[in-house]
């Protein structure tokens, strides 16, 4: 049957800024459903508050709103619009929660607007435990013991009854957030209380703990005629215990029997019949008793969510493209497999390699936060690696994680580490085989299923051999790559170089074969290009293409600081070059991203993003060239391997890079073009530091040489503070690699720049003002476009420092500016070489397409051609602020501060008819709780005191109540503003922590400086964090708080679609 | 440490007819000719192995790690291995378990791994199933002549697969069902499985030879009869096709693969030989006795030609990969078959219903 007639118009709803456990894995399937569905001749509406996803390019749909994803907002596009339909199976949980507001609200239903994919009763069927065990109980599965918690009290008595070790699973909330795993009563009592409180219903599920069982995935899809496909099965390599988003995963699966297997399959079946899911693709997890094979259902997501995504790249199947089409009325049988081309989608794939899934972590930017893995999901990214065996696999996604050491980094050993799951754990692992342990022992610890440490124990092992063998002969290296060490670890045990041993590798002629990812194991000829390399290929020349080739580096697994703005960089990229008569080969090893989808590119390359991988790809392709400058700081760090190697780097030059990112050269450049720069140093000791923050003056920023994201990267006040900065980061400064320190301009006014450079054109994408002062990061301070505080003639200073410096560096393409403004002097504080963060918030608030103007620079297109005069950045009438997203929550034991360290996960975007209108959308897209009324707690440092006396007396003016700690109470009642006193947390009790932990505080505003008084008041903000109460640790975000306060209370906003781009 | 076996494995080689040569380690058993061809069932291996329909047939596995989950005897779908070559990139060997290598080795069965089975898959596809033989051999020349031996002398033996894979003996079984339907099995190579479907519901199955007359099997007076799976081409099984027409329209008939072969040719069609077969658990079929389109454990080298078919026999199932036929009805002779395995084993489970569906037949 053909799709549904009266469906002529669909409104999709994404998944807003990235978090964890909710990323880049819905623009994916956002944007494969927006692309079929268009394709389909459907009027597609989206609404996305993520200005870094590809999807909310207005060239993606008919329409695309940047708008928060909360009922007020989209009801009001629901107005415009008056869609057929609302799709909210591809945005997530975010979706889906929002789906079902706007269902309990009347409002889909005063509108005439269907839901498509999963109806109301059959997203509370899979998310309401209660209502999924019955449905459990129906169809004769089995679930762990449990019971559904309201109140502590309760809570109490089910702990008894059920017996420690506890799951705790809040209901409705995303990537398993406020739960975990209790052992102890003390634990528990803490994690119940935190869990209650997260929950939108205030219900937890107390569950008995199947800690140790295996534990698969299934991901599913339906048609509405009831045919039922197994899309990719996929077995975690940690047991039970740890979230599947943070677990080692593996597909298809590997350890069970046929039988087993089946009996899953058929039981998934009888879950989404019994459930109700009409159409679409949903996930289901089991859990499987190690020895008497005993199964449970652990939990089912009736949506696409990321493993779905994972599947699709592991298998080939576009899941969330066919979810689309079911959920407007085609049938499986009816859409062809794409890759294939001549066959049905309603087969079961069948593959002839393996995939390993390793998640990535970033507890190192949360200084005080615990390693350990629980039923939270904590991860930031992941990788694919694919591989011939599950060896091959999981090397290759080893070296996929871009960890400075390739493959199994030796560790000093520690049994804690081993048993207690951690991002490190593999790691020590391999390092207990290394040291003797055995199998049974390691098992005994892990639980981890022996057919794993085996094949681990086979590639520990057979370093012994590297390490004994006299020389290295082809046979040995041959099984070495089979086994999938990369050339620098096998280096690392023959005592060679990587260089050494690919320059003896390729004397040898041993080079990777590609194979095709076909989703039928070859059984059925198959033109797609997406490709992985193996050493148990035989190498077959590229494919001929009458274009000349390109190749992009994507940027690798998500992580702080790199993250999706980079693959939208990516993606557009690619794009723009098939549009100027390019073939392109996309390069990159996250599963998450819709660069890697099989459709995005000419050519998909599944790998490492190592000079090793990339230059055996860019060997087999002889590209025109190869382009560094999209995919952040991780292709730019390999482009002087590649170019070494004999490739041609399109756009700025090794040179141009090489004088933006090497400070010293970067300082030179500046006082030749006579910048003002702030005053700096290298030291490669505390007393050399020392030295220099005494002619420098504090307050100075310290960080080390070569990082990202602003790494270990801290404001230091004062020479305790300059000690305690070299304790702790010692080890990473040297004399070749020296702490870098630069005078901290307090209070000055940070701006981000970016802008193309080509042949004889420059275009400025715009000047983003950050909200925040200098000293936040600038991937965490909130920014507007255009500038709100700049006078005109400092933008325009700002313009002509930005091109003169593109001009001395010579860049070709992209180069992103930092800047700072104090008493009117214009400071350059760093120059970026490539497409940057803030190059797609900048491009949907100016409608200027940078990343397309990148490439025409990079392809040396002239100024008559591109016509650069078009793009005026100032030219648009309204506002955009970004907003910025922070996992603190995730994190129980971290500051939520901000400083030059980046901590953010992900940015929204809010579009306004103004400044006020622009914040306050921003903010509620940031899933900021803005509080109409209540109680405001301040506490502020000295400094701040008199700059925002102003906004206490609005806050007063508008009906909130204040409550201040004793020296700020103090302050106020002397300017004659009435507020409650509060004791600071040493003071005694009740404190302050304990007036925001009763509920009694709608909104903190907390400044301060100096290490002391940061740590000292460190219970606040976490209190804050810990009950989502907002929390302003900055006075300038305060002001602009306020600005959104008042804007609130109008009740009075728009709602924009975004225009076509330029 | 303790390391793991790691014994160097000799070196072996598959050799096909056609000259192609592909060279591995020889992990155990006794050098074999057969015909080679792949499957691209994820699990199952044991099964696959002991399922009489691979007689004769080198198995090439498009799953690259394979004996990951061990052995276990309940698995077996009959009395014995009867595969003569299993071939996958990895084969598990470790201290804690090596059983499904051994298991192999002890019947005689060759095994190459460390090799490249993407390669062979591709050429299977693209240029049909070929005779070959997996050899223990020191050089390329050698494996070469020990192949065409080995494979000459495979090509001369019995033409009648069916034949050499049945019984020879009725066999009588009880049901679980005390009041259910009596069935007679003809044993073209029948799956464990199929009995185990057929004795849940029956009150008795009587399993005959395939060589077995009509007189005989009316002479047990069945109230439903089952044609077996079972290997090779069905033209050249002696007897079964004659026994079968001359039971059309006396009672009930429910064939499957083989058994589906040799019923259409019954009924007046003709089968012929697919280019690489279908031999998986992952293709979809459409299937209008039940009305619905599903994931089905296939392995077959042959098909009924639609074409070929009387104009009473209407084409029930159909294969939505390549459109070739996977089950026919006969409403007018009582009788249906299947080209795929509702019994599964390895694989889906959702033709099962295939069986009830029989079963009321009988009733009525």
């Amino acid at each position: 049957m053909p799709r549904l007639t009266d469906v002529r118009k669909v409104l999709i709803l994404g998944s807003g800024p990235i978090v964890i456990g909710q990323a880049c894995e819905f623009d994916y399937s956002g944007t494969q459903a927006c692309k079929a569905l268009m394709k389909e001749g459907l009027d597609v509406i989206l609404v996305n508050s993520n200005p870094a996803t590809i999807m909310t390019d207005p060239e993606l749909a008919t329409r695309v709103y940047i708008e928060p994803l909360t009922v007020p907002f989209v009801e009001k596009i629901l107005e415009k619009e008056r869609p057929d339909a609302v799709i909210p199976t591809l945005g997530g949980q975010t979706a889906l929660n929002l789906a079902l507001q706007l269902d309990e609200q009347g409002i889909l239903k005063r509108l005439g607007v269907r839901l498509l994919g999963a109806d109301p009763k059959v997203i509370r069927a899979a998310e309401d435990r209660e209502t999924f065990r019955d449905i459990l109980d129906q169809v004769g599965a089995k679930y762990p013991k449990s019971e559904m918690v309201r109140t502590y009290q309760q809570a109490m008595d089910v702990a008894v009854r059920i017996g420690f070790p506890l799951i705790l699973r809040p209901n409705y909330t995303l990537g398993g957030g406020g739960g975990g795993v209790a052992y102890t009563l003390e634990e528990y009592e803490r994690m119940i209380a935190r869990g209650l409180k997260e929950s939108p219903t205030s219900e937890v599920l107390v569950e008995e703990s199947i800690l140790g069982w295996k534990e698969f995935e299934l991901e599913v899809i339906r048609d509405k005629t009831g045919t039922f496909v197994i899309v990719c099965s996929i077995e975690n390599l940690d047991p039970c215990g740890v979230h599947t988003g943070d677990s080692i995963t593996v597909a298809p699966q590997q350890t069970l029997t046929d039988r087993q297997y089946q009996e899953m399959r058929d039981e998934a079946k009888k879950i989404i019949e019994a459930v109700g899911l009409a159409t679409g693709g949903a996930n289901i997890q089991f859990a499987t008793h190690p020895t008497t094979g005993e199964r449970v259902v652990i939990e089912m997501n009736p949506r696409v969510s990321r493993s779905s995504a994972l599947a699709s790249k592991a298998t080939g199947f576009p899941i969330a493209k066919i979810a689309a089409l079911l959920a407007v009325g085609y049938e499986l049988e009816e859409i062809r497999n794409d890759i294939t081309k001549s066959t049905p989608s309603c087969y079961e794939p069948a593959l002839d390699y393996v995939v390993t899934k390793i998640p990535r972590f970033a507890f190192e930017k949360f200084p005080g936060s615990q390693d350990l893995l629980t039923t939270q999901m904590k991860s930031v990214g992941e990788v694919m690696g694919i591989g011939r065996t599950f060896k091959e696999s999981l090397h290759k996604a080893l070296s996929s994680l871009e960890n400075k050491v390739e493959g199994f980094a030796p560790v000093v050993f520690s049994e804690r580490l081993l048993a207690h799951p951690n991002s490190q754990r593999i790691f020590h692992l391999a390092q207990a085989f290394r040291e003797g342990m055995t199998l049974e022992q390691i098992h005994e610890i892990t639980q981890i299923t022996p057919w794993f440490l085996e094949q681990i124990q086979t590639l520990i092992s057979f370093e012994t051999d590297l390490e004994e063998a006299t020389s290295l002969d082809a046979d040995l290296l041959l099984k070495a790559k089979r086994l999938g060490f990369s050339d620098a670890a096998i280096a690392r045990h023959c005592k060679m170089t990587a260089a050494e041993v690919r320059k003896l590798r390729h004397q040898l002629g041993m080079r990777p074969g590609f194979s095709q990812v076909d989703t039928c194991a070859g059984e059925f000829k198959s033109e797609t290009p997406y490709y992985y390399s193996s050493y148990w290929t035989r190498p077959q020349p590229a494919l001929k293409s009458t274009k000349s080739k390109v190749a992009v580096l994507g940027s690798g697994p998500n992580r702080i600081g790199q993250g999706i703005e980079f693959d939208y960089s990516c993606v557009r990229g690619v794009k723009r070059f098939q549009a100027e008569g390019r073939a392109v080969a996309m390069i990159n090893s996250n599963p998450e991203t819709v660069s890697t989808d099989y459709d995005t590119s000419d050519e998909l390359y599944f790998e490492p993003l190592t000079e090793e991988h990339v230059l055996e790809i860019l060997d087999r392709l002889q590209p025109e060239g190869f382009v560094s400058q999209l995919g952040g700081q991780t292709p730019i760090n390999l482009a002087a391997k590649l170019v070494g190697a004999g490739h041609k780097l399109l756009g700025s030059s090794l040179e141009s890079i090489d004088l933006a990112e090497d400070r010293g050269r970067f300082t030179a450049v500046c006082q030749e073009l006579q910048f003002k720069i702030p005053a700096s140093g290298m030291a490669a000791s505390f007393t050399e530091a020392n030295e220099i923050a005494g002619r420098i003056g504090y307050p100075v920023i310290c960080r080390p040489s070569y990082v990202l994201g602003g790494r270990r990267m801290e404001v230091v006040e004062n020479e305790d503070e300059l000690a305690s900065y070299f304790e702790r980061h010692g080890s990473f400064i040297s004399t070749s690699e020296p702490c870098l320190m630069d005078q901290f301009l307090e209070g000055a006014l940070e701006v981000d720049v970016d802008l193309v450079r080509g042949v004889d054109w420059m275009v400025i994408g715009g000047i983003v003002e950050h909200i925040e002062a200098a000293g936040v990061h600038s991937g965490d301070s909130m920014g507007v476009l255009p500038p709100q505080r700049l006078k005109k003639a400092i933008c325009e200073k700002i313009e002509d420092l930005a091109k003169r410096l593109a001009v001395r560096l010579d860049t070709i393409g992209h180069l992103n500016l930092q800047l700072a403004v104090k008493n009117d002097q214009v400071y350059m504080l760093e120059a970026n070489p490539r497409s940057s963060r803030s190059v797609p918030f900048v491009s949907k608030a100016t409608r200027i397409p940078l990343i397309d103007l990148g490439v025409q620079a990079v392809l040396g297109r002239k100024s008559i051609e591109v016509q650069p005069s078009r793009y005026q950045w100032d030219a648009t009438d309204d506002v955009s602020v970004k907003g910025v997203v922070f996992p603190f929550k995730k994190f129980p034991e971290s500051d939520s501060i901000l400083g030059p360290e980046m901590k953010s996960t992900g940015e929204s975007m809010g579009r306004g008819i103004d400044y006020a209108e622009a914040l306050l959308k921003a903010s509620i897209a940031s899933h900021i709780n803005i509080p109409p009324t209540g109680e405001v707690f301040l506490s502020l440092r000295d400094l701040d005191k008199d700059s925002l006396l102003p906004l206490a007396r609005s806050l007063v003016g508008m009906g909130y109540r204040l409550s201040a700690t004793s020296g700020t109470a103090r302050f106020l009642f002397n300017e004659g503003i009435d507020c409650v006193p509060v004791k600071k947390v040493h003071e005694g009790r009740p404190n302050c922590v304990d007036r925001i932990r009763s509920g009694q505080v709608a909104l903190v505003i907390n400044t301060t400086s100096g290490r002391r008084a940061v740590e000292a008041s460190f219970d606040i903000r976490r209190s804050c964090i810990d009950f989502s109460i907002p929390c302003i640790t900055e006075s300038h975000a305060a002001e602009a708080l306020l600005t959104a306060l008042k804007k609130h209370r109008s009740r009075e906003f728009s709602v924009l679609a975004q225009e076509k781009m330029i | 440490m303790s390391r793991p076996m790691n014994a160097s494995p000799m070196r072996g080689y598959l050799v096909l007819e056609s000259g192609e040569l592909y060279a591995g380690s020889f992990r155990g058993g006794e050098s074999r000719a057969g015909e080679v061809v792949f499957n691209t069932s994820h699990s199952g291996y044991e099964e696959i192995a002991t399922d009489p329909s691979y007689y004769n047939q080198i198995m090439v596995m498009t799953a690259p790690m394979q004996g990951n989950y061990g052995i276990d005897r309940s698995f077996w779908e009959s009395r014995r291995i009867w595969i003569d070559g299993f071939i996958s990139v990895e084969m598990q060997e470790s201290v804690r378990d090596s059983s499904w290598r051994c298991q192999l080795g002890e019947a005689g069965v060759p095994m190459l791994s460390d090799l490249d089975t993407r390669e062979i898959v591709l050429r299977l596809r693209d240029l049909g199933t070929p005779w070959g033989a997996i050899v223990k051999a020191a050089t390329e020349s050698e494996a070469k002549e020990k192949a065409a031996a080995l494979i000459k002398a495979k090509k001369t033996g019995e033409p009648d697969w069916v034949w050499a894979v049945s019984r020879r003996q009725v066999e009588v079984r009880n049901g679980a069902v005390a009041n259910g339907p009596r069935i007679a099995v003809m044993d073209f190579g029948a799956k464990e499985n199929i009995l185990r479907e057929l004795c849940s519901r029956a009150s008795e199955v009587a399993v005959f030879p395939s060589r077995a007359t009509a007189d005989e099997v009316r002479a047990w007076n069945p109230d439903g009869i089952m044609l077996s799976n079972g290997p090779g081409d069905p033209e050249a099984v002696v007897g079964a096709t004659e026994t079968v027409r001359a039971l059309l329209g006396w009672k009930p008939i429910f064939g499957i693969c083989m058994g589906h072969q040799i019923l259409s040719r019954a009924l007046g069609a003709k089968t012929f030989k697919l280019k690489f077969g279908h031999r998986g658990g992952n293709h979809p079929v459409k299937d209008q006795l039940l009305g619905k389109i599903y994931v089905t454990s296939q392995n077959h080298g042959y098909a009924v030609d639609d074409k070929t078919l009387p104009s009473d026999v209407r084409v029930t199932h159909t294969n939505l990969n390549d459109g070739t036929v996977e089950g026919v009805e006969c409403s007018s002779k009582l009788c249906f078959s299947v080209q795929y395995h509702p019994e599964s084993h390895p694989g889906p489970h959702e033709a099962v219903q295939l069986f009830d569906y029989f079963i009321e037949r009988l009733r009525k």
